[in-house]
């Protein structure tokens, strides 16, 4: 099953070993139409833009104004309405989806962890990709050659366990880190 | 100002952790679990607490003494962990800052710190 959820921050826990955890927000969402493959259309909250096409969508499901935007995830639901919650309270392993911060173009120290050259006794060579190539032979460059480019902004999956769910507020703790920025929104699976 | 989300997960954990009120300057005893293989113990650290920080579940004490032989030991202690069975204040000292680092450059009469008379 997957959950719409918005990244809230980082903590950590008392016990011993502590457990550093990242606590995810359920976002309110309404099931709108459940096809037959598990997958439905989903409207969430966001902002406050509105066009006519979103309009007529917020008609045809019954939809309050402020849902106004659209997603087709799994759910457990059979009929439209409120999302279905409660296989989270028996999940253990999560994947979590979300997009990571953006990092603009950036070198190749901090984008493929290269080791750069030292800094002074005149190495005019610092921060430089260095080599990237045989020579005449093969006479191109390897594919996949790691080089500068853009960084970051991009989807990523990472796995986590489940530290504690709380169905109240619907806050959700997974142990570790999480890609992208706090308050940004991804999606989560039920693995486990 | 913290996250409420954050700040209320951290909260529901410490609810029912009863910690003394003590600040950088009092003379405090640890009482810290140790486990080795399957047994624990418990095993009294005491010396002078010089600095607080943090806040929520991360928020930690700083603990110096001198340990035999004259060499300065300081251990770094969460306040709300598992591991410490209990807190107790020895002996409130009179200070005016709430880090006491210098106190690392103290040796002998000069790192003393007077007791805190009302």
């Amino acid at each position: 099953m997957e959950f719409l959820v918005e990244k809230i921050g980082m903590s950590r826990t008392v016990d011993v070993p502590s457990v550093p955890v990242t606590l995810l927000k359920l976002k309110d969402v309404k099931v709108c139409e459940v096809s037959e493959d598990g997958t439905a259309i989903v409207a969430y909250q966001s902002g406050k833009k509105s066009n006519k096409a979103i309009e007529g969508q917020q008609k045809k499901y019954n939809l309050d104004k402020s849902f106004n935007k659209f997603k087709t995830i799994k759910v457990a639901n059979t009929e439209a309405g409120d999302i279905d919650t409660s296989s989270l309270e028996e999940a253990k392993e999560l994947k979590t989806t979300f997009t990571s911060k953006g990092r603009g173009y950036t070198g190749v120290m901090k984008r493929h962890n290269f080791g750069g050259g030292p800094k002074s006794h005149g190495s005019r060579f610092h921060r430089r990709v260095g080599s990237i190539g045989m020579a005449e032979f093969p006479g191109r460059v390897q594919p996949g050659q790691k080089m500068p480019g853009q960084y970051g902004n991009a989807t990523v999956t990472v796995k986590n366990t489940v530290v504690s769910y709380d169905g109240e507020n619907g806050v959700i703790a997974v142990k570790g880190s999480i890609p992208g920025a706090n308050g940004a929104m991804g999606v989560i699976k039920v693995v486990k | 100002m913290r996250n409420r989300y954050v700040e209320n997960f951290e909260k529901a954990q410490i609810a029912d952790k009863e910690v003394p009120s003590f600040r950088a300057g009092d003379t405090v005893r640890v009482a810290v679990r140790i486990k080795e293989g399957d047994k624990t113990r418990v095993q009294d650290y005491e010396g002078v607490c010089i600095a607080i920080r943090g806040t929520g579940t991360g928020r930690s004490f700083n603990v110096r003494k001198i340990a035999a032989g004259g060499v300065g030991v300081e251990r770094t202690f969460p306040l709300y962990s598992e591991s410490i069975e209990s807190i107790t204040v020895v002996r409130k000292g009179k200070v005016r800052r709430a880090k006491l680092h210098y106190l690392r450059g103290r040796k002998g009469k000069a790192a003393r710190i007077k007791e805190l008379r009302k």
